[in-house]
């Protein structure tokens, strides 16, 4: 709706123009290079390696600093969506600073994560739509599961 | 989002089901439910109740009264979802944002900063997402439950500035349970709302 109304504002020329000048106006990426595991989840509360695996798979563009950005990420406006949803995830929960927060933000976070997974809310539908990497089955979730449970019972 | 609303539909199905199989007819205390009745037995009036003694006595007069501020808040929170009113939750959400932001945590002593510090940084994050999810009142309820840990351990440490009922909810959460505190001695459940306003336990009173 609101498309065909801008749509109608302008000439397809002046549309064309308006794409080319918003390529140039590139958000910075989230993809810093010093990678510090120190404040890691999985240095802080160990993990199996496949449940890593899974959750640097399925998690981590989104939730870390260190974002694997598809293609389609170079093309704006596209790319600011990306930008957003990735920072509005890292400032949610950061897995690779995990161990920056207090011991009861920990605590709950991973009870969240629990609820979440639990519910099939994380990782997003939309997410997945485009990253079959990180659909989870049933099997894996139960492992991430299982591996959030042990831990809660030891801290 | 589709999934979210079928899944809220659903789990709001399930825990009406669950209410309605495990309330009793007219007690307010008394539960079908294990755990509770297990409380039951233990707590049952308020004449009986566990009186708890906040920890520190020499909680500065600034800090009591931007702690009670926070405490406010809460009350109010609380008094919103008991309501089923996700706005007014949010609104008091904000208010205990603002509260949080006066806390000024140079006066405590390094005990209390201690028990502060370790509830803080969790209480502000709940409260900015009770804030910004009018319109999801379960998911307000989820951090709820978490925010209400954070206060206990706040109010149990420096007072509440007033009484404070500290009350149980064993059904919530797939019968896992959750607490919440309460000005009155009156049960009035923030966690099922108005389909179950009158289930929970008393646990103690704290003053």
């Amino acid at each position: 709706m609101l498309k065909s109304k801008i749509a109608q504002g302008f000439s397809p020329g002046m549309l064309l123009a308006i794409f080319v000048v918003i390529q140039f106006f590139r958000p910075a990426k989230n993809q810093d290079s010093q990678q510090d595991a120190t404040q890691d989840i999985a240095t802080i509360y160990p993990m199996p390696d496949s449940v890593q695996h899974m959750m640097q798979l399925a998690c981590y563009d989104c939730h870390s600093n260190h974002t694997r950005y598809p293609w389609y990420a170079e093309i704006q406006p596209v790319g600011w969506l990306l930008n957003k949803h990735v920072q509005e995830g890292r400032q949610e929960l950061n897995f690779q600073e995990y161990g920056k927060y207090s011991f009861r933000r920990q605590r709950n976070k991973l009870k969240r994560m629990k609820e979440q997974i639990t519910a099939g809310k994380m990782p997003l539908s939309s997410y997945t739509l485009l990253h079959p990497e990180a659909r989870l089955t049933p099997a894996q979730k139960q492992a991430i599961l299982t591996w959030i449970d042990s831990t809660l019972t030891k801290i | 989002m589709k999934t979210i609303i079928i899944s809220t539909l659903a789990l709001t199905a399930i825990t009406f089901a669950a209410c309605n199989n495990n309330q009793p007819a007219t007690s307010e205390t008394q539960h079908s439910d294990s755990t509770a009745a297990a409380h039951h037995e233990t707590a049952p009036a308020e004449k009986t109740l566990a009186t708890v003694k906040p920890q520190f006595t020499d909680v500065s007069p600034a800090t009591a009264t931007a702690l009670k501020a926070v405490i406010d808040s809460y009350l109010q929170l609380k008094n919103g979802l008991a309501a089923d009113d996700d706005a007014a939750t949010a609104k008091a959400a904000e208010a205990m944002s603002a509260a949080l932001a006066k806390v000024d945590a140079s006066q405590l002593t390094p005990e209390q900063k201690k028990i502060y510090a370790a509830n803080e940084e969790d209480l502000k994050e709940h409260a900015e997402h009770i804030s910004k999810n009018t319109g999801n009142i379960e998911h307000q309820r989820e951090h709820f439950a978490q925010m209400s840990e954070d206060i206990y351990e706040l109010a149990k440490a420096f007072g509440g500035g007033q009484p404070l009922y500290h009350a149980h909810c064993p059904m919530y959460n797939n019968n896992k349970g959750a607490l919440w505190l309460s000005e009155s001695s009156e049960i009035k459940n923030p966690y099922m709302g108005a389909k179950m306003a009158n289930c929970g336990v008393m646990e103690e009173l704290i003053q």
